[in-house]
Formats: structure tokens, sequence, C-alpha cells
């Protein structure tokens, strides 16, 4: 057990500057995940945690101490990787005893550990197979098995699910969650997948061009993103952005389309924004905080709007449809049977209390 | 056939009886002359001298009757050619563990990333390029008693004079064959191995040095059953190199003293074209052969099972 600190760590290629200047706390016991588009240096930062890769500048701590000049197997830490890696020519009853015997471990107690990791990952049937012979997900969970028996200090995962099918996913998903309620040991776990992100962290940490973008808890990311990035990145179907100017209108403040149109922003949000009127932005509605409109008042907040539908989605619980707002094609997320048949007009509701506003010049969110 | 001929190129034209029966030749036709030449150069020959070794052949008179499994039998009475025999497999049975683990290490050394590796590389893989002649040439020329640099550079470290016949004394002669014929080939089993290394998969690399093992650990699970096939294939092709080991023996020895480094080559060679006994040559050549074939059979079967 231990926490991870990361103090102004830098990681160059050559010419290409993977990791600039992160500062990162992972606490004991925590399950966080590092998720970022392709090149964002999250597989990096994991590998130098590791000791995979020295990091050029920064210091890296386990539990308290600093590890930089230690050399992976020193640092006792466990790895999945997104190929396994399994030793081919070894069993899994070997693969999985491998790191015991390398650290000398007494026979018995190798036995008891692997038949114990087997039963929690139920593959005790598959130990005296061998890695070629078993399916992804058994080999997935054998990496897993590798891991769990050493009892390390830190977990670490590189996209240990990508190699997966997408039912077989979700399955290792679930398990991957159930592992860190019973071991509780600090993981870091590295995916670009938002959903694994979503789903399986204490804390999302999410990182752009080497830099941390920002991190917390996964509802308070999708709640209150700090950036047009963050809003972006995270949610499926992605929200919706929309060019528009703030303008002061009958007493309040709209938001107005370049088509024209406009929505009124509720009073909650106006007022802190009544000093910016007059100003470019970009309206971020994430395609949940869309609903068909009933019969009864609208909320505070929440306004009509009468969109035609374009493209239908269905994906049994609930149906993407693309729709206009201002003259850009937008995703709502409706009830399964909300809408029929493309060319529909249907009278929607938006709420637009949890809408983000994103200032175009610099990405950040105004509010 | 699933291709056709275009006649003006712009086209395809309806075939003619005869276009279709070129059509369907077509593939036969173009690689016959080259099969025709595989047969007179290759299986000609081995039939011609498999019949030579049942006759009564030499260069000195015009006897061609045949003698049955004569030369055969004479096989098993020529206790030059056994010995012979003994000297090949010595030889094999040393340079071939020490160009492989010389290989292997070298392999290891540049596995890694360094500035100016494929220079050095380069320069390491140049005595293979050189005619094995000219390398036993050479290292006579090294070895010479009196100008010789090695024996000049041995009585510097020793601070007095050293003077060894390594070409003629019998304790040196196989020690120089055999220092020679390592620096030649080493590199090959470099080369070889180098590739197979830098296919093993890095990720497991990673995972061992993660749970800790040794250097020996991951070699005897990792890396050594990755690379057992490049292994096997580089020794069949060195060890049926070295049992037909000639120019750089010839070059060094000639296989003395006496007959003391002659290899089934060399005493194939005085039989052929010093003594002129054509047939028992060529029953020779058939016994070395079968002993060949054996050993690449029973080779390629364990690599069979091991697969």
């Amino acid at each position: 057990m231990a926490d991870v600190k990361l103090t102004g760590v830098h990681k160059y290629y050559g010419n290409v500057h993977a990791v600039r200047g992160l500062d990162l706390t992972i606490s004991d016991g925590e399950f966080a995940v590092l998720v970022g588009p392709s090149g964002c240096g999250k597989s990096t930062l994991l590998r130098t945690i590791a000791g995979l890769e020295d990091p050029d500048d920064g210091t890296i701590a386990i539990g308290g101490a600093i590890v930089n000049d230690l050399r992976p197997r020193e640092r006792n830490i466990a790895m999945v990787f997104q190929n396994y890696a399994l030793y081919p020519y070894l069993t899994v009853n070997e693969n999985i005893a491998f790191g015991l015997r390398a650290r000398k471990t007494p026979e018995i107690e190798i036995r008891k550990r692997v038949s114990e990791a087997a039963e929690m990952l139920g593959i005790g049937n598959l130990l005296q197979r061998y890695p070629r012979q078993l399916s992804g997900g058994q080999r997935q969970r054998v990496a897993i098995g590798r891991a769990i028996v050493r009892k390390a200090d830190l977990f670490l995962f590189d996209e240990p699910l990508s190699n997966l099918d997408a039912q077989l996913r979700d399955e290792m998903r679930t398990e991957i969650k159930r592992l860190h309620h019973e071991i509780t040991t600090t993981m870091i776990y590295v995916t670009h997948d938002q959903v694994e992100a979503m789903t399986l962290a204490d804390r999302i940490v999410l990182l752009r061009d080497g830099k941390i973008e920002q991190q917390g808890a996964p509802l308070e990311l999708f709640e209150r993103p700090r950036t047009g990035f963050v809003a972006g990145f995270l949610g499926s179907p992605s929200i919706n952005l929309i060019p528009a100017t703030l303008t002061a209108m009958n007493g309040g403040l709209s938001v107005v389309f370049g088509s024209g149109e406009s929505l009124t922003v509720p009073p909650a949000k106006a007022t802190a924004l009544s000093s910016v009127a007059g100003r470019e932005v970009i309206v971020g509605i994430r395609p949940q905080h869309f609903g068909r409109a009933g019969d009864g008042p609208l909320r505070d907040g929440v306004v009509p709007y009468s969109a035609v539908a374009d493209l239908i989605q269905p994906t049994g619980t609930r149906t993407f449809t693309t729709i206009k707002i201002g003259g850009v094609d937008a995703v709502a997320e409706l009830q399964a049977h909300d809408v029929q048949s493309h060319g529909e007009r249907i009278q929607l509701a938006i709420d637009l209390n949890r809408m983000v506003l994103i200032d175009p010049a610099t990405g950040s969110v105004i509010a | 056939m699933t291709f056709s001929l275009s006649f003006n190129g712009t086209e395809h034209r309806r075939p003619s009886r005869l276009g279709r029966v070129l059509e369907d030749r077509l593939p036969y036709l173009i690689v016959a002359p080259a099969i025709l030449v595989l047969l007179l150069v290759g299986l000609f020959p081995l039939i011609y001298s498999l019949i030579v070794s049942f006759q009564r052949i030499t260069m000195t008179d015009n006897d061609t009757s045949f003698a049955g499994l004569l030369n055969y039998a004479e096989l098993f009475r020529d206790t030059r050619l056994w010995a012979s025999l003994g000297h090949t497999a010595i030889i094999t049975a040393i340079a071939l563990p020490l160009e492989l683990l010389i290989g292997f290490l070298m392999a290891q050394l540049f596995i890694d990333r360094m500035p100016g590796r494929q220079l050095f590389v380069a320069l390491l893989v140049l005595p293979t390029v050189i005619s094995p002649i000219v390398a036993g040439a050479t290292w006579r020329l090294l070895f010479d008693v009196r100008f010789g640099p090695i024996g000049e550079i041995l009585s510097f470290f020793a601070g007095e004079p050293i003077r060894i016949l390594w070409t003629v004394n019998p304790a040196y002669v196989y020690p120089a064959i055999i220092i020679c014929e390592v620096w030649q080939w080493s590199p090959f089993m470099f080369l070889l191995l180098l590739a197979a290394l830098s296919n093993v998969d890095q990720s497991q690399l990673e995972a061992a040095e993660i749970d800790g093992a040794s250097y020996l650990r991951v070699l005897r699970a990792i890396i050594l059953p990755a690379i057992a096939p490049v292994i096997a294939v580089a020794c069949l092709i060195r060890g049926l190199d070295l049992v037909r080991i000639f120019d750089i023996i010839w070059a060094l020895t000639e296989g003395g003293p006496g007959s003391m480094t002659e290899t089934i080559s060399l005493y194939t060679y005085v039989q052929g074209f010093s003594q002129f006994e054509t047939s028992y040559t060529a029953a020779i050549s058939f016994l070395v052969i079968a002993l060949l074939t054996l050993i690449t059979t029973l080779v390629l079967k364990r690599m069979e099972i091991a697969r």
C-alpha cells in the first residue's frame, strides 16, 4: 500500500516533449485513471512511474520514498500490459508464479497464492495451459493474476482492455472494479476510453499535450468541466458545441446563434454573466439535457425548442436524434419512442441550467 | 489460370484455340528452362557419380567395369577416412559452440541502441564477406613464426621471445584452425542472433523486469525459447558448412602435420585429385551425403517436435 507523488516531471523523446512539468498526487488506496487522447503522454507517464522510462526532470515518490534511481523491480509495483505480455513458453501456473519465484518465495507460499489468485479470477482450471491456448479474456485474467499474487504496493494498468471485444471489455471492467474493492491497493489505470475512465475511477486525471487538463471525481469533471476540451472529451455522445453571441435581451441574457435563433440563459447563470454581454461564446449542451416537451409548465431554466429530426439512431433504451440548433448539427438523447421518423417535427425542452459557456479564444469555461 | 494474354495491350480479345492452349501451358513453358538447367547440373551429376561409385574407374587406366559394392566395402577398412571424419567432428564440435556463444554475446552487446551501432555491425560482419581461402592465407601470415604479428604481440606481453609454429606444431594446429574459423564465422551467428533478439517481445522483458527476474531467469524463460528456432537454423547452416570445411585448413596446414588436420573434404580431394581414385572418391562422397542427410533430418525432426 502506498501513495504516489509526482513533482515537476518532464519527459522528452528526442524533440517531442511528451510530459511537461506534471505534478500529481494519488493517495493510498485510490483508483486513479489517466485518460486522454492518443499522444497526450498518459502511457509515458505510467511507464515513468513504473521505471521503464526515466524522467528527464522532476521526482517520483512511491510510499513517501523517491524512486527515481530505483529499477522497476525495486519499486515493488505490478503492471498489466496492453498486450498482456504473458510469457509464451510457461504455463499459466508458471506465468502467475514467475514473479514469486524470481523473489525466492517459499514453494508452499507460491502454491497458496497462485491458487488464491486463480480462484479469485476464475481461472483455476486453466493453470496447466499455455497462453496461446487461451482466449483474449482468459489471457487478460492471467495477466491480472500475475499482478495480484505479487502483493505489490502499486498496480499499474496500461490500456488493459483495449484488445478485447466490446462485451468482454464490459465484463472485465466490472471485474477490475471489484478487484479494487477486494484488494484496495493503489491503482493507476491508463485508457483512452472515457467510459472506462468514468466507470472505474475514484479520480480521473485528464491529460492533454503532456499536462493535466483537469482532475477530480468522474461526475465532477462531467458536470463542471473547466475547459471546452474536458467537456468535449467526457460523455457519450459527446457534448454539442454551438457558436453564439451573449446578448442582453428583454431584461435578461440570451445566447444568439448565427441563424438568428436564441435561447434565454437561466437567471441563475445570467447574473454572473451580465458583465460579459456582447461576447462571442461556444454554447455546450449535453445530449442528455434534451427531452420531449410535455404538456405541463416547464421548470426554471428549461426552454422549449422546436426542431426537425434528421438522423435517428435507436440504441434500445435511448434514441440519439440529430437536430439543428442555430444552424448547427446537434445530438439529442431522447426516450426510445420519442421520435418516430426522419423529417418529423418534434417539440423539445432543453435544460439550460447545466449548459456550459466556453470562451472560444482560450477554450476555458466561463460559466 | 486466372490471367490472360492481352496482345495489343488495349483490350482482351477472345483467344484463339492456339492462344488458349498457350494460355494454359504458359506457366510451365516459362519455368521449363530453369528446371532443365537444374536437372542438367544437379540431378545428372548426382546420378552419374552414383553410377561411377559402383565402377572401377581410376584416372590411371581404362578399366570401367562394374565392381558392385567393392568401393563401399573399402570405406569401412579405410582408417584414414575414419580419422578424417574424426578430425571434422572435432573441429565442428569445438568451433560451432564457440561461434554460437561469441555470436550471442556480441548480439547481446549490440541489442541496445547506441550511436554508431550500424557502422560497428557492418564492420563486425566484414570477416564473413571475405573468401575463406583469403582468410586462411591471411591468418597463415599472421601466425607466421618469423614475420607474423601474433608472435610479436605474444612476445611483447610475455617479455621474452615466443616462437610458436602454429601451422606445424601438433599442439597448435587445431587452435590455429579454430581461431581462424571462429574469427570468420562468429559474425554470421551474431547477425542472425541480433535479428532474432530484436524480435523478442519487449513488453515480456519489461514484465519480467517488473516481476524482478534475474538475467539468467529471463534468458531461460523468455529469450532462449523465443530465439531457439533461429539458433537451430543457424547451427544447421554453420554445422553443414563446418563438415565441409576445406579452404581455411588448406591455406593454413594443408591437412598436416602428416594427416593430423585432414578433414573429410580434404581427404576426398586428395583421393580424387592426387590419388586419382575416381570411383572410390565417388563412394566417399555418397558416404558424406548420407551422413549429412541423416544429421539434417534429425535436426529438422527435433525442430518439428519443439514446435
